[in-house]
């Protein structure tokens, strides 16, 4: 007992003592918890995230009602000042300085936004008030409103943005949400819209669950990651340089066997894995605001089960690889496709036949449902009896080749 | 010169030999923009985004109708119960779904999908918006014209990413040119064999070079090919500007490797070194997530990356972006500057003799 307690104990102090080692089952892992915390876990939320916007208003010409285009103006000059104290502002708004060519402005800024220095540019055009108050005879209505098109019609009112960079498109959203209620604020104001006979607006989100927090969502998926990466790369890095370095040939020759050196791996791995669950528990509780509770049956039957699985994972690979460094290789090319084919960080739809394919035979996807439908952060796409099957097949197969093909010694 | 030929040859077959670097240089790439470009064909374009609908026999459908035709969704499928619509959000067939029943609007999510949902709840108010507006009988009043701004390639974000994952396998590529193949040869002794020969350092190094620069080229050709290829991506490329900078960049990066393996003593932990800083540098210079998204200190950090520039500059050579020439020569002519301070050190590093 103590052998195997003292192999344990060796696996998992090279994990910590070894700084690289240390770096991908701790470092890596809080790291992009971190990071895509941080990028998604704010998308939407005003006091988080700031849009560079230029505004130029042409129309210089006085209406008769109201002042339409001063009112819009005085609105983005509202979102330019910050809402919460000590928080930035949703837009950070360019306007031409005193005496400033508008035409000229408004060039520069488009030549900013096409390099990535602003995300839109709003632009108030000449007769804009006229055009509204013309709206308002019966004759005037129009109809075509959003359209896409390379000019603006006569009066419209342009919001330049770039397509395809997601950061411009946010912008351009929510400016077009802004001037939507502007435009029914304007026609409530003009007793055309009927505010009581509005339709209301519900969102239901599928299954038992509530909306999702991003953090909720990403943190048991980060912990699957770290158990991914320790077995994919830590197990056969134990076994296969212990072996070519022939410090197992020296273990053999001692009272431990194969069985009692195998059932020390996988304590220490084991408790490998618990520790990097905790931390990252703790790290998404108290530095992110997490509320997921893993403390129940399910959840922690189900990263055992992971750990399990990618450790077995781990056997496989010291099984068909010849020496350390060929396993590693190995390990790299196996390591990005299964990561990021399994909806470990986002649930992935629309993929071609033989994408799917890898997602399906992947255990990844399945353990990844597992914990996350434990935890409630998910309704599931598979069948329990897969989300359970297909892992405990994939420890069956490992386990299976690994009796058969792991040599325990270099070969003479 | 006799020698610098044994020498190319020499490092051609090594490269060609060594399976896990020609994975990395050659296939690493390209797994990579399969992977994302399957699977961010779809997000982020509203178009892209499917609608399932149910609609209740007795109610006024006249406005919905007009509202779906106006989204310009590519795909809306209409179901013939709100249970058989909520399951086919639930087993994600359609993105997410609308229920009319004649007093209210419902919009069903799948609230897994955390990081689209943004997406298909903006496109929901804006039918909600319109639909409430049509059902009155009335139009907007404001006219709105969205304009694009920028190239036609510029629209699809994967067009934008691929250029950026060009810039991190060059600077993986260089890295490793010498935080793992130099100092692996310096590991084994091999260097300390050479330098006992008539053969001149400044052989080996060019020879290690000029093959490290062939092969990123080539791959970095490759990589482009099966973007326009399979993706049908587009690319207007510079090729001056295209060559000039993945020589910079190589070269550049290069000098930083020399860097990681002068600061790191042992040669082994150098690649180890390498591979975690550029893990790190991938996801903070705005390849995959805009550097917009991110809070203040990482966007600052993300500014102090090489790779934030690299990717920038790629961007430009292939016709994605815009881009002042000044700016572009200035990122260019700073990589060959590193190059030009450090690789003089990997000369010196060559020659040194391994006190162990």
């Amino acid at each position: 007992m103590i052998g195997v307690l003292l192999v344990a104990r060796t696996h998992l102090f090279t994990a910590f003592r070894e700084r690289i080692t240390l770096f991908w089952v701790l470092i890596f892992p809080i790291f992009i918890f971190t990071i895509l915390t941080l990028i998604f876990g704010r998308i939407g939320q005003e006091g988080e995230i700031n849009f560079s916007v230029g505004l130029v208003n042409l129309d210089a010409e006085a209406t008769a009602t109201w002042e339409f285009d001063t009112m819009i103006e005085g609105l983005f000059a509202e979102l330019g000042a910050s809402q919460i104290e000590g928080k930035e502002p949703l837009f950070t708004l360019s306007q031409p300085e005193n005496g400033e060519d508008a035409k000229a402005f408004i060039t520069r800024e488009q030549e900013a936004l096409a390099r990535g220095m602003r995300t839109a540019v709003i632009v108030i055009p000449e007769g804009f008030g006229r055009r509204i108050e013309q709206s308002f005879t019966p004759a005037g209505f129009s109809a075509e409103s959003s359209s896409s098109t390379t000019e603006a019609p006569q009066g419209a009112l342009s919001i330049y943005y770039s397509e395809g960079n997601p950061s411009s498109e946010m912008a351009a959203g929510i400016i077009e949400q802004i001037l939507v209620g502007v435009d029914r604020e304007i026609l409530t104001r003009a007793g055309r819209f009927d505010e009581e006979a509005a339709v209301p607006t519900e969102t239901v989100w599928v299954g038992d669950v509530a909306e999702i927090r991003y953090v909720d969502f990403l943190l048991p998926g980060v912990i699957l990651m770290a158990f991914f990466t320790s077995g994919l790369f830590g197990v056969p890095g134990a076994i296969l340089f212990s072996r070519d370095q022939k410090i197992l040939r020296r273990y053999w020759v001692t009272p431990l066997s194969v069985p009692r050196y195998l059932t020390g791996l996988s304590i220490g791995h084991i408790v490998l894995g618990l520790i990097q669950s905790v931390l990252l528990i703790l790290l998404g509780k108290y530095g992110f605001g997490a509320s997921v509770s893993f403390v129940a049956i399910q959840p922690v039957a189900f990263l055992l089960l992971a750990q399990i699985t990618f450790m077995a994972f781990g056997f496989l690979i010291a099984s068909v690889a010849r020496t350390a460094n060929s396993g590693m290789a190995i390990a790299n090319v196996l390591n990005m496709p299964m990561m990021f084919l399994s909806g470990l960080f986002f649930p992935v739809t629309g993929l071609p036949l033989f994408l799917k394919a890898i997602v399906y035979a992947n255990p990844v996807s399945y353990l990844a449902e597992g914990v996350r439908t434990s935890l409630g952060v998910e309704a599931g796409v598979f069948s329990t009896p897969l989300v359970v099957g297909v892992p405990l097949a994939w420890i069956a197969l490992s386990i299976g080749v690994a009796s058969r093909k792991l040599r325990w010694d270099v070969e003479r | 010169m006799n020698a610098f030929r044994a020498l190319l040859g020499a490092e051609l077959r090594v490269f060609v030999r060594d399976r896990t670097t020609l994975f990395f240089t050659f296939l690493f790439p390209l797994i990579f923009i399969l992977i994302f470009g399957f699977i961010m064909g779809g997000t982020g374009e509203e178009e892209q985004a499917s609608l399932g609908v149910f609609i209740a026999f007795d109610a006024d459908a006249t406005a919905l109708e007009a509202v779906l035709a106006e989204t310009g969704l590519e795909t809306i499928t209409h179901y013939k119960t709100p249970e058989a619509l909520e399951q086919a959000v639930a087993k994600r067939r359609v993105d997410f779904g609308l229920v009319w029943d004649g007093a209210r609007l419902q919009f069903i999510y799948d609230p897994s999908r955390v990081q689209e949902n943004y997406a298909f709840e903006q496109i929901a108010q804006g039918m909600s918006a319109d639909f409430n507006l049509r059902h009155q009988g009335l139009s907007p009043i404001l006219d709105v014209t969205m304009i694009h701004v920028g190239t036609e390639a510029a629209t699809d974000w994967f067009n934008v990413m691929v250029p950026g994952i060009i810039a991190f396998s060059i600077l993986s590529a260089g890295l490793f040119a010498v935080s793992g193949h130099i100092t692996a040869m310096k590991e084994r002794k091999i260097l300390d064999r050479m330098v006992v020969t008539p053969m001149p350092p400044l052989a080996l190094l060019s020879a290690v070079i000029a093959v490290r620069l062939a092969i990123v080229y080539v791959s970095t050709l490759i990589t482009l090919f099966v973007g326009i290829a399979v993706f049908g991506l587009k690319f207007s490329i510079d090729w001056l500007h295209f060559t000039v900078l993945v020589a910079c960049a190589t070269l550049g990066m290069m000098g930083f490797g020399t860097l990681i393996a002068m600061v790191v003593r042992r040669p082994s932990s150098a690649s180890n070194i390498a591979s975690a800083l550029s893990m790190v540098m991938m996801f903070l210079s705005g390849i995959y997530f805009p550097i917009e998204f991110m809070p203040g200190f990482l966007r600052a950090i993300s500014k102090a990356l090489p790779l934030t520039y690299m990717a920038e500059a790629m961007r430009f050579a292939t016709g994605i972006t815009d881009m002042s020439v000044v700016r572009f020569w200035a990122i260019t002519l700073a990589l060959a500057g590193i190059a030009l301070v450090l690789l003089p050190f990997l000369a010196r590093y060559v020659v040194s003799a391994d006190r162990r």
